[in-house]
């Protein structure tokens, strides 16, 4: 037993010499060539990577595959990678992940995962099925997550309510974005949208701060909605929304002590229409903020280049998928709101969104074979 | 029902929590105990279903309504693990952890109702939200049972271990789930799975340690060390839940609870 421990201690060793020396190599580079720039990394290079990864699997059974497969090495990789996590949420402004270092870790993570499916699968077993499920799913997910990732591309794209818009900004890359044309033309139908009523409030003229101090409350817009803040009980008499007016609310607020009642509409105004006030007292005064967007809508139709069209509803959460593309809502003329003539999307070119979501569900199924591994007594 | 009937509820819930933990002390009153701590966990979850139809949705918007299910689910999952393993003290603790989250959001509500903004109206926010919770409670369990096993340690006992690595296994189940569906709502909303904003920076963190933990106690890892690695995931735990708002590298997070 103590040979075995006093054997295991020295692979230990090796393995976090070898991890430091290539950690250090890291520095160095990171050094002379500045950060990693994952461009490098686009197809064919990540398939040429992948084709070498693969090769792991054919390896026989043997010294060389058991110290690549190490579950030592497994632990120091591990409590390595979340070590660099904590420096990229502690040091403000790092760039830890776009460093060789952290680059050299995730490769080194990925060839040992390999080697560890790899040896498994040599003598596969239906016991090890959850075993799988963890590894391969994040053994897929790393690599498309990762060099997989180098092929994809994201671009803003505006389009004007009724016409049609197939150029693109690529994003990310500044003011001096390139236009660019892509294999994808959207058409605006229509924008809509939706918002919250908006909210009632007392506010300091001379201060802008809401009432209670510190603790501010404020009430919805809605006909016959009631609060109390401060002395005063409040009342929504009548509501008014117009198409291109802002919302407005007519308030009686009653001063509780005297009974003294103040009434008159209150708006928050908008690019069309200027907003308006109901006075308490000097320096007290009832106040509407903006409405906030409950949901905003695009309905489109979407053609690709060999004649296909494709009509559907994007929405926060909800893209529209086409072929290897997915388009997202992204904005739309904030100043106008609900009168917004344009919609942005955002879309997403990634040829490994397959893979990744196998990667997802193969491992949420491995989260899941760990309740039973834990509901052992 | 609202937020101002919280404190009946609560002090209700905790009464019959307190009483109860403590009669299961006893020889005698085990069985009323348990009667009465489960009354206490039903009475809190009423108030849970009230609060969402009261509010029409289900409440999981603010750092108060996450407090909310934190209590309720600390209290069922110590109830769980003490009828199956009959450790009494992992239900007393569990009672004190739902009483000080109980007594947070009395004393400190942050309870504001906020509009739901489009980015947060997703199938995926509830499961994401309530399972990462649902870890929370169970690593929690198992840091207590750490200190407890540390101590332990020191005379030879061992008897700890499989409780502990049962609770880290279903929390990590629990975590990696939670972040997992985290990721799919993200390319949902965003277009990215991940994109190493400050809140998932720190649940990566976690479930790093985490996943140090149990592959170290497969490897047969020294445990005179390893379990002290249990508390210091649970602080790293914490920083992800409350703590990354503070953090001067996580100006400008995306995540607003
Ligand atoms: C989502 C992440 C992961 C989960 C949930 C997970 C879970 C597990 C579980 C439950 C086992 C033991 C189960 C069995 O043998 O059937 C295990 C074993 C193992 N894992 Fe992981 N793992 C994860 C990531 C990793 C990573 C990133 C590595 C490598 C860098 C790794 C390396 C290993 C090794 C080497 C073993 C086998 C240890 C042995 O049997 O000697 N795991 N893992």
């Amino acid at each position: 037993m103590v040979g075995k421990s006093e054997r295991k201690r020295k692979i230990a060793v090796e393995e976090v010499i070898i991890i430091s020396a290539v950690l250090i190599a890291g520095l160095a580079l990171q050094f002379f060539s500045g950060p990693f720039d994952k461009r490098f990394l686009a197809y064919p290079v990540n398939l040429v990577f992948l084709g070498l990864l693969a090769l792991v699997f054919f390896m026989k059974k043997g010294a060389a595959l058991s110290r690549m497969a190490s579950g030592t090495l497994s632990v120091i990789l591990l409590a390595a990678v979340t070590i660099a996590a904590l420096w990229m949420g502690l040091v403000p402004g790092n760039m830890v992940k776009v460093s060789w270092p952290f680059v050299l870790l995730y490769l080194m993570l990925l060839v040992n995962l390999t080697a560890i499916t790899a040896l498994r699968l040599k003598s596969f077993s239906a016991k090890q099925i959850p075993f799988i499920l963890n590894h391969v799913g994040l053994l897929v997910l790393l690599f498309s997550a990762g060099p997989g990732s180098a092929d994809k591309s994201r671009f803003f794209m505006t389009v004007m309510e009724g016409s049609t818009e197939w150029r693109g900004e690529p994003s990310g890359t500044g003011k001096d974005a390139q236009v660019v044309e892509l294999p994808l033309a959207i058409e605006l139908v229509n924008f809509s949208m939706e918002e919250y009523p908006p909210k009632l409030g007392v506010v300091d003229k001379t201060t802008g701060e809401a009432m209670p101090l510190g603790k501010p409350h404020f009430f919805e817009g809605t006909l016959n909605a009631e609060s109390q803040i401060a002395r005063w009980e409040f009342r929504v008499d009548s509501i008014v929304d117009r198409p291109r007016y802002a919302p407005a609310a007519y308030v009686l607020a009653t001063e509780i002590e005297t009974g003294t009642v103040n009434e008159g509409w209150v708006t928050c105004g908008n690019y069309f229409q200027h907003f308006k006030i109901l006075d308490l007292t000097e320096n007290l005064c009832v106040a509407m903020t903006f409405p906030e967007p409950k949901s905003y809508t695009s309905n489109v139709k979407v053609y690709t280049p060999d004649g296909q069209v494709k009509a559907a509803e994007i929405e926060v959460n909800s893209p529209m998928t086409v072929g290897n593309w997915k388009i997202y809502q992204f904005s739309y003329d904030t100043q106008k709101g609900k009168d917004s003539e344009y919609s942005v999307f955002e879309l997403v070119y990634d040829p490994w969104v397959i893979p990744l979501y196998i990667g997802f569900i193969m491992m949420l199924f491995g989260a899941i074979t760990l309740f039973w591994k834990g509901g052992k007594k | 029902m609202s937020w101002n009937e919280f404190i009946y509820f609560a002090i209700g819930s905790l009464l019959f929590w307190i009483s109860g933990t403590i009669l299961i002390y006893t020889s005698k009153g085990a069985r009323l105990g348990n009667i009465l701590i489960l009354s206490g966990i039903v009475l809190f979850g009423s108030f849970i279903v009230g609060l969402w139809i009261g509010k029409g949705h289900p409440p999981l918007r603010t750092m108060g309504e996450t407090r909310l299910w934190y209590s309720f689910f600390i209290s069922i999952v110590g109830f769980v693990t003490y009828l199956h393993w009959k450790y009494k003290w992992i239900m007393g603790y569990s009672v004190v952890v739902a009483g000080v989250f109980v007594f947070v959001n009395l004393l400190k509500p942050e309870i504001h109702t906020t509009n739901l903004m489009p980015a947060l109206q997703s199938v995926w926010f509830v499961p994401h939200v309530t399972v990462y919770i649902l870890s929370y409670a169970l690593l929690g369990a198992a840091t207590i049972a750490s200190f407890i096993a540390i101590k332990e340690l020191k005379k030879g006992e061992y008897g700890l271990m499989p409780l502990i690595d049962n609770l880290v296994y279903i929390g990590l189940g629990f975590l990696m789930m939670g972040m997992l569906m985290g990721a799919l709502w993200a390319k949902e909303a965003w277009g990215d799975f991940w994109s190493w904003d400050p809140k998932e920076v720190w649940a990566f963190i976690t479930a790093g340690a985490y996943l140090v933990y149990i592959h170290a106690r497969i490897l047969k890892f020294r445990l005179n060390l390893l379990l002290w690695l249990l508390p210091l995931a649970f602080v790293l735990l914490m920083i992800t839940w409350i703590g990354v708002n503070y953090l001067p590298a996580a100006q400008g997070s995306i995540h607003v609870y």
